[in-house]
């Protein structure tokens, strides 16, 4: 396809992104918030995983980023915008004191650990009744930006923007080379002088960083916090999910399935409650099983297939 | 001058002795050959040189600094590279970007710069359309990268374990050309593991021979091979 073409409509498309409040009514801006705050969990999610390193983690840390935020403002009287950077420093400063405890594991050891620290987090806060308001959380006097819809669209779609701006960053830096290089095999990245460790760290901290960040977001923009709400594991499956059927290993991928199923989740809610978890369960297991480059690899394949043609 | 050095250099894996009590010395400048039969601990030795295996005990030096307990990849950018013997593309990179990655980050080169090299290197070893996936290479492209790669790091010592094997005839000795070429213009000291012995006989100025981890003969290919230790290493192992 045309590269100018494809830049252009990604203009538009960021234009549309920008400009929805002006055409959209409340539900839709809702709707959208949501897909937007997904969509960046799951490049978040992507940036790790080309790697090769598969988390499970990314609600651990998001809830971090959300409690963060809300005790921020709560404890220590930060303004709510400041309040969301802490949260992103926050749970930096967790990946990276984790990370030199957990980053030497590998595959299923290290996804299993992730899984277990998302929890233990939760527990903790659950148990801190008096700093954290135990399972009954912690609420705001109010909500940022006054609650307006369109402000708290714009500030999740910041917060995509941070998302996708890493993301681009590590496909043109030296973090493609370094992370494909460890995942497609460690011992021939070790013998060109890739200090694994450093980069698999780095990595960690960046997209907990943003995961942490998008927390506080969601933290203040709906002005409260709870174990249950900041913790839920729908932060950890649906990125996931999104990044599965859209294409993983990628930018465009988690943004094509995030889209995707953002949609049809908002639609399967209200036709069969709790219908859209059975259907994201099989999205994964028929993405996995038949199509593992996903949406986005199947059409990279096509769009191959027909240069080759053409040469 | 030396370039690398191992005193009683020995791997035990549980109950084996995969090397034991190895010294030896590889020049600058110079192509020393590494033979013995199967499993007599050859591509363990290039392990503990480049720092893939740690030692039991020994010692490894590298012009003169200990280097016995040095990670992998700061061995790749003080100057030792290898290749492998179970062949490892990056699948997911280019040609070209295969063998970036050495100049990248054992150089610490910018993209752009690595890129330079890397097709420099690639050019001198006559590797060409640099764009392909490493899937769609033949084994002898394939080599040629793995060799490249290693390269890429600039380095002083260079290991090669088994690069000739899957090659045929006229393919073995364009590699044996190229290897004196590259290893004459920067005086590299490089270390071989062959088990076709023609090829040793004309790439190296010195061998030595392994049988069950341990240094049994040392020298001139000529002289090494009349040994009747090393005769009776090659028939027990085929026996
Ligand atoms: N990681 C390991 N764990 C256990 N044993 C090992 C390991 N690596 C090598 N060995 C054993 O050490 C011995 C030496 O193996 P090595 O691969 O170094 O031999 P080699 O000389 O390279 O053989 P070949 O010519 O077949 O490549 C073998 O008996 C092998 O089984
Ligand atoms: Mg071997």
């Amino acid at each position: 396809m045309n590269r100018n073409l494809l830049r252009i409509l990604a203009a538009l498309v960021a234009v549309a992104a920008v400009a929805l409040p002006a055409f959209a009514g409340a539900y839709p801006l809702q709707v959208a918030r949501n897909v937007i705050l997904y969509m960046a969990l799951a490049i978040t999610w992507d940036m790790l995983l080309r790697s090769g390193q598969i988390s499970f983690g990314i609600a651990g840390l998001f809830g971090l980023g959300a409690y963060a935020s809300v005790l921020g403002v709560l404890r220590a009287g930060m303004s709510p915008l400041l309040s969301i950077a802490f949260a992103g420093a926050f749970a930096g400063l967790a990946a990276l004191l984790i990370g030199f405890l957990i980053l030497r594991l590998r595959a299923i050891y290290f996804s299993i650990v992730t899984l277990a620290l998302a929890e233990i987090f939760r527990i903790v806060i659950q148990n801190l009744h008096d700093f954290t308001g135990g399972p009954e959380g912690l609420v705001l006097d109010g909500v940022i930006l006054g609650g307006s819809a369109s402000g708290l669209y714009w500030l999740t779609l910041a917060g995509l923007a941070v998302a996708l701006g890493a993301s681009w960053w590590f496909e043109k830096s030296k973090f493609h080379f370094a992370l494909t290089a460890i995942r497609n095999n460690e011992t021939a990245a070790k013998s060109s002088g890739i200090d694994i460790f450093r980069w698999l760290l780095a990595t960690f901290v960046i997209t907990s960083v943003i995961q942490g960040f998008l927390g506080g977001i969601y933290g203040q923009s709906y002005g409260f916090a709870t174990p249950d709400s900041v913790f839920d594991a729908n932060f950890t499956l649906l990125p996931l999910a999104m990044a599965l059927l859209g294409g993983i290993h990628s930018t465009v991928g988690p943004i094509f399935g995030a889209v995707l199923l953002g949609l049809a989740a908002e639609w399967l809610k209200l036709q069969i409650p709790y219908g859209h978890l059975v259907v994201y369960g099989v999205i994964i297991i028929i993405v996995i099983l038949f199509i593992p480059g996903g949406l986005y690899g199947l059409i990279k394949k096509a769009n191959r297939a027909s240069e080759g043609r053409k040469a | 001058m030396t370039t690398l050095r191992t005193e009683g250099l020995t791997r035990r894996f549980q109950g084996l002795v995969a090397v034991k009590d190895l010294s030896f010395h590889l020049d600058a400048g110079e192509i020393l050959g590494i033979i013995g039969p199967n499993g007599a601990g050859k591509t363990t030795f290039i392990n503990l040189v480049s720092g893939i295996t740690m030692p039991s005990s020994g010692r490894v030096e590298y012009k003169g600094r200990d280097i016995t307990y040095m990670p992998a990849h700061e061995r790749a950018r003080i100057g030792i590279a290898r290749t492998y013997q179970l062949i490892h593309p990056l699948e997911n990179l280019t040609v070209i970007e295969n063998v970036m990655i050495g100049s990248v980050f054992s150089r610490g080169k910018s993209l752009k710069e690595a890129r330079r090299s890397a097709e420099a290197i690639c050019a001198e070893l006559e590797l060409d359309r640099l764009d392909r996936d490493t899937a769609k290479l033949s084994m002898l492209e394939i080599k040629k990268m793995e060799i490249a790669r290693a390269l890429a790091n600039e380095p002083e010592a260079l290991f090669l374990d088994e690069v000739m094997a899957g090659l045929n005839s006229d393919e073995t000795k364009q590699v044996i050309g190229t290897v004196q070429r590259i290893a004459a213009e920067r005086n590299l000291a490089v270390g071989v593991v062959e088990h076709v012995m023609g090829v040793i006989r004309e790439l190296t100025q010195r061998v030595i021979v392994l049988e069950a981890g341990e240094l049994i003969a040392e020298g001139p290919y000529e002289k090494v091979s009349k040994d009747p230790r090393v005769i009776e290493a090659y028939l027990g192992g085929a026996a």
